[in-house]
């Protein structure tokens, strides 16, 4: 029997949500919607209004992204409780006119593939969205309302079931993000920003290639996942769309040699920026490969598996290294973000529900990890005047807060139990060893060493030591502990009972893939795979 | 309340207290005292109810899903026999006792809510390890007190702690590489990783498990008990509070790898337990070399712990093997080498505790001088903590008898001389050499007279300090372990039936063996070295020997040179070839048309950003505009 722990040791509240689930499709319909429509209205009216207090603008921004975040927890809760079969619930389709005529609908909904990526926009965008609102930075209100609109559209990428509008919020929430670089970012901005710009419109471009092409072929009359995932391609298609999907979803998620916008564009943007790019919007491309290519295109994934192989060993290895070599805290950190979609591909790479559903989890992980990472980096770069490796040192005494809160991010990156990355990575291991080729896991195991090294040289040349200087500001400040904690705390609670990630996550592989993947199987007495 | 959650109450306990301390107590240290040693008082009691009573003796086991994904799954429970048992007795017992002595010893720290906190931490993966029922979940808390080791090394935050403590979870990890492949090896070839259901499956087909297997199984056993090559955190993990050192680097975590042997011994086949043998009576010898070259106090009691654990390695290698060729039972003849390991383990835990909390006592008195040639005379000071402390030496050095240390290193060297010859020689010569540094450590710090204006002032420690060391001396000494007195009933199957014993003449050549190893060995200390040196003897009389034995064979060396002239010179170049082919030729490539593109954007806009940003909104509100109807549509 199922058991929904913690919900089911707070008595009936599993019980109501299930019964609010069930009978309310409308009101849960509804706040979908809202999702995106409160932080996209919020971001329009404060950006058509005249002057207006500070507290005020601040307050708006607040419930811009407090709203979507309350939501998606709440429906994730459903979720759980009411639709235990993996399905797609709280579906929307917007009456389009025109469009529709093409088969493109504003059609919503929420399946245990896309409920942790939902969940992590929404919490992320909290963490991202309070830090921004305390951060004091000049033309403060622009800076809020781009954050509103990039929240408005990672709300919309995660719930749009129509193709189109999946791409169309992808866009949308990805040009603030340039904007951003632009204007509040660190030295070199201007470079960085039309490097990412570029690269990523290319990257997206690809991308759009490959979804008309799925289209085109496909002889389905929608643009929508469900219809799509009846589609019948043939091999030789398939290969081909599934190529330009991979190329395309894979530049926006800086999968080797495609990787190299990354670690400039978070180091260069501004905190909440980065945190909401890396933490969320990157995801895009994964997402896009578990939730259409992979279940529709059987036998382009046969075809580009072996190059994929490579390709993701380059992020977790080559990357890995190149993580080593860093001497800057942010860049550092964003190789590190590149070098961990390795272990994401690497799971997609094993082509089975365990590695599939274990790179989900680490995504769902990655994302909040590495928002809190680039949060107290952007802290502790205020502290200490800089972000060199370096010229850092010593702040542990002084900081004993942030010292705390930036260790246990960063060993919850690196994988440690008791954080939810560790599961993840965990399920990846064990799939590629049932893979078609189980060595990839001793080569796949080495970045487990290779994350200890940098993880903790960053720990060490931050905290240790003598202090090189006087620390402005003392440390952490509650404005920033709190956004902090939030993502930390639920790092935690995932660590300690994977399963409300899990089990929604399973449901909805397994009904997505049971038939398309190779069915592993033990038989005891005899290695399942050779050795 | 069932045996579940009595167990539950014991893990949980310390992880409570931990996070109270986290929320409540970071800047209250009395606070955070009380929490952390009442949770290891939870646990003790918990524990003695436990085998006092509450269980008898049969195996228990319960389990929960933890994580399903496809068909892995994953759990989280608890398995209850006699090893488990012994183990928890140990950790209980021992991790109360120096709770106690921090309580004491820390009374001058000013983070001490950081300290309770990761001490209390370290008892719940600590007791998740022993209580664990399979090997995921003892994998998951292997890596936690690799967490709270780095934590509690770290405490410091000098420079030497920071290199320490990061290399104590490197070279961990780097142990943990083979284990986890090990694990999921394991898993994929037998369908489960429960440790009961693992057993019926390799006892119903033994030739399923592969000796291939069993050694990646034991690297991490390499690393977690600093076996050569991995021996080089432990004794830089020195660098941590003098009770972390007892507690973690000498007591319980460094054996968690000896526990984790008897836990799947199983999966071992003959040539593993070669493997292993030989890996254990190495570290034992080596270790045991090294510990002349060190002045340092703690440092000789470290590389003391790490030919200890050598001992208590080759045991399990060599227990089993004498099980297998000398007493056939199949179903049973591995316990031999739980048995002697687990013996040795339990008495080393209690000894060496106690070595590590009376050097703890002496640095405290000295005011943190850690040489011993600058400390001497402190048996006038100082009577219980030498007192105490001599009782560890005459432990450790194995006076029959008298000595714990007597039994337990008297049954691995019986089954070590039944088995392979080579290595029975190695280890008595082991024994002696133990006898002897141990001897030169308390001849020089204890005896004489003082040798510094430290020592001159040392006095003796508070009752928080010494109690501690009185009941774990009272546990070090021999006489306790002939009838097991001082242990409950449901303990002393495995101390009592499993531990290999040699009987008639064979005993009495082991005794002989035992006690001219013991007294030859403090004796040559005593008569090289001296009452109270002031320096060393072996240093200015036989240069060469002090210099082998301080070169530490050059481990350090040769790690170093890996990590400055290959690791990270390799990071360079793959960064350097990074910037250069990937960013440089193929996004400089693409920068150009960034440049024509640029020209072209340039003509269309302002180059004002808000322009750009006042259009992007015409084109929102537009779609909205276009979209109409929003709301409307709602269809389901």
């Amino acid at each position: 029997m199922m058991t929904h722990f913690p919900i089911a040791i707070l008595g009936g509240l599993g019980d109501a949500l299930a019964s609010v689930g069930q009978n309310n499709p409308v009101l849960n319909a509804l706040l979908l919607l809202l999702s995106i429509g409160v932080p996209l209205i919020l971001a329009i009216s404060l950006a058509v209004s005249g002057s207006l207090p500070d507290k005020f603008v601040k307050g708006v921004a607040a419930a811009g992204f407090l709203i979507p975040g309350l939501i998606s927890l709440w429906l994730a809760g459903v979720y759980m409780n009411a639709f235990p079969f993996g399905g797609y619930a709280f579906e929307v389709i917007a009456d389009l006119g025109l469009l529709e005529r093409l088969g493109i609908q504003l059609h919503l909904g929420l399946n245990g593939i896309s409920l942790p990526f939902f969940v992590m926009a929404g919490l992320v965008g909290m963490a991202a969205g309070f830090y921004a609102i305390q951060s004091g930075v000049e033309r403060l209100r622009l800076y809020l309302i781009l954050l509103l609109v990039m929240q408005a559209g990672l709300m919309g990428v995660f719930s749009s079931i129509d193709v189109l509008f999946f791409y169309f919020f992808h866009e949308f929430a990805l040009i603030p993000t340039f904007i951003m670089i632009a204007l509040w970012g660190r030295a070199g901005r201007k470079a960085v920003a039309i490097e990412v710009t570029i690269y990523l419109t290319f990257g997206a471009m690809i991308t759009l290639a490959g979804l008309i092409a799925l289209y085109l072929y496909s002889g389905v009359e929608q643009f929508s996942m469900i219809a799509l995932k009846e589609a019948i391609i043939t091999d030789c298609n398939q290969g081909t769309i599934f190529g330009l999907l991979l190329i395309g979803f894979g530049v926006l998620v800086s999968l080797f040699p495609f990787h190299t916008w990354a670690p400039r564009a978070y180091a260069t943007a501004p905190a909440p920026a980065a945190m909401l790019h890396a933490g969320v919007l990157k995801k895009f491309g994964l997402y896009g490969l578990i939730q259409l290519a992979y279940p529709i295109l059987p036998h382009g994934v046969e075809q580009w598996a072996p190059l994929l192989l490579w390709l993701a060993l380059g992020n977790l290895l080559l990357i890995g290294f190149v993580t080593i070599a860093q001497r800057d805290l942010k860049l550092m950190l964003g190789n590190a973000s590149v070098m961990h979609m390795g272990y994401a591909f690497l799971g997609l790479y094993a082509y089975s529900t365990i590695g599939i559903g274990a790179a989900i989890m680490m995504l769902f992980a990655h994302g909040l990890s590495v928002a809190l990472l680039f949060l107290l980096a952007d802290v502790v770069e205020k502290r200490g005047g800089t972000a060199d490796l370096q010229d850092l040192g010593g702040m542990g005494t002084k900081a004993p807060v942030l010292m705390g809160l930036f260790t246990a991010a960063m060993l919850a990156s690196i994988g440690l139990p008791g954080f939810a990355n560790f599961w993840g990575e965990l399920g990846i291991f064990v799939s590629l060893y049932a893979s078609e080729t189980p060595w990839v896991l001793y080569l796949a195991l080495l970045g487990i060493v290779i994350s200890a090294i940098y993880g903790l040289r960053a720990v060490a040349c931050v905290f240790f030591g003598e202090a090189s200087e006087e620390i402005t500001g003392g440390d952490i400040k509650a404005s920033e502990k709190w956004p902090a904690l939030l993502l930390l705390i639920s790092l935690f609670i995932i660590g300690i009972w994977p399963k409300l990630v899990s089990d929604p996550v399973n449901q909805s592989v397994n009904q997505t893939f049971a038939d398309k993947v190779p069915s592993i199987s033990v038989t005891v007495g005899e290695p399942s795979s050779s050795e | 309340m069932d045996l579940g959650t009595v167990l539950s109450v014991i893990l949980l306990a310390p992880l409570v207290a931990a996070g109270l301390i986290w929320i409540f107590a970071r800047q209250r240290a009395v606070l955070a005292m009380t929490l952390s040693l009442g949770a290891a008082g939870v646990i003790l009691l918990c524990s003695l109810w436990l085998f006092y009573g509450k269980w008898d003796g049969t195996a228990f086991e319960t389990s929960m899903e933890w994580l399903a994904l496809g068909s892995l799954r994953l759990d989280v429970g608890f398995l209850l026999n006699d090893l488990s048992a012994l183990m928890l007795f140990v950790v209980a017992f021992v991790g109360f006792w120096i709770h106690l002595f921090s309580v004491g010893y820390m009374n001058d720290d000013n983070a001490r809510g950081r300290f309770f906190g990761g001490l209390s931490i370290f008892m719940f993966s600590m007791l998740g390890i022993v209580l664990a029922d399979n090997l995921f979940m003892m994998f998951i808390f292997w890596e936690l007190v690799g967490f709270s080791s780095y934590m509690l090394i770290g405490h410091y935050l000098t420079d030497e702690a920071a290199q320490a403590s990061k290399k104590a979870f490197i070279v961990n990890r780097v142990g943990d590489f083979g284990f986890l492949i090990g694990i999921i090896i394991t898993y994929w070839t037998f369908g489960t990783v429960n440790l009961t259901e693992l057993r019926e499956v390799v006892e119903a087909n033994p030739s399923a498990v592969s000796t291939m297997m069993g050694l990646l199984l034991f690297c991490g056993v390499v690393g977690k008990s600093a076996q050569m090559p991995l021996h080089v955190w432990l004794p830089d993990a020195m660098a941590g509070p003098t009770p972390i050192s007892a507690l973690i680097h000498a007591a319980t975590m460094v054996a968690a790898g000896v526990y984790f042997l008897g836990r799947s011994f199983f999966l071992f086949t003959e040539d593993a337990l070669v493997v292993v043998a030989w890996v254990g009576v190495v570290t034992a010898v080596c270790a045991a070399i090294w510990a002349f070259g060190q002045r340092d106090i703690k440092k000789i009691l470290a590389y003391s712990t790490l030919s200890q654990l050598g001992y208590m390695v080759a045991g399990f290698g060599l227990g089993s093997l004498y099980g297998l060729h000398h007493h056939g039972d199949a179903h049973t003849a591995l316990y031999y080498g739980i048995g002697a390991s687990m013996f040795h383990l339990t008495t080393h835990a209690f000894f060496k505790a106690l070595l590590f909390l009376g050097s703890g006592s002496v640095i405290h008195a000295c005011h943190h001088e850690q040489d011993i040639f600058k400390m001497g005379g402190l048996w006038k000071k100082m009577p219980i903590t030498t007192v105490t402390f001599a009782i560890g030496v005459i432990a450790i050095a194995g006076i029959p008898w008298l000595a714990a240390g007597f039994y337990s290193k008297d049954s691995i060297l019986y089954v070590a001389k039944v088995t392979n010859a080579p290595a029975f020689y190695l280890l008595a010569g082991t024994a002696l050499l133990t006898a002897m540094y141990m001897g030169r450590l308390f001849v020089i710090a204890f005896m004489g007279a003082p040798k510094s204006e430290e020592a001159e002032h040392a006095h003796e420690s508070p009752w928080t300090i010494y109690l501690p060391l009185i009941v774990l001396a009272v546990f070090s000494i021999g006489i306790f372990y002939e009838n097991l007195l001082l242990f409950p009933s449901t303990l002393k199957e495995l101390m009592g039936n499993w531990v290999p014993k040699p009987h008639g003449a064979e005993h009495t050549l082991m005794l002989v063996i035992s006690g001219v190893a013991s007294l030859v060995g403090l004796g040559l200390a005593f008569f090289v070295y001296g009452a109270g040196a002031k320096t060393d003897k072996v240093e200015q009389k036989l240069p060469p020997v002090y210099a082998m034995s301080k070169s530490l064979f050059y481990f350090d060396e040769i790690y170093g040179y890996y990590v400055k002239k290959v690791q990270d010179r390799l990071a360079d170049i793959v960064g350097f070839l990074d910037t250069l082919l990937i960013s440089g030729l193929m996004v400089r490539g693409a920068a150009a048309i960034a440049g024509l593109l640029g020209i072209a954007a340039r003509r269309m806009h302002t180059g004002s950003v808000a322009t750009y940003v006042w259009w992007f909104f015409v084109g929102l509100v537009l779609f909205g505009a276009y979209a109409g109807g929003f709301l409307d549509g709602i269809i389901r």
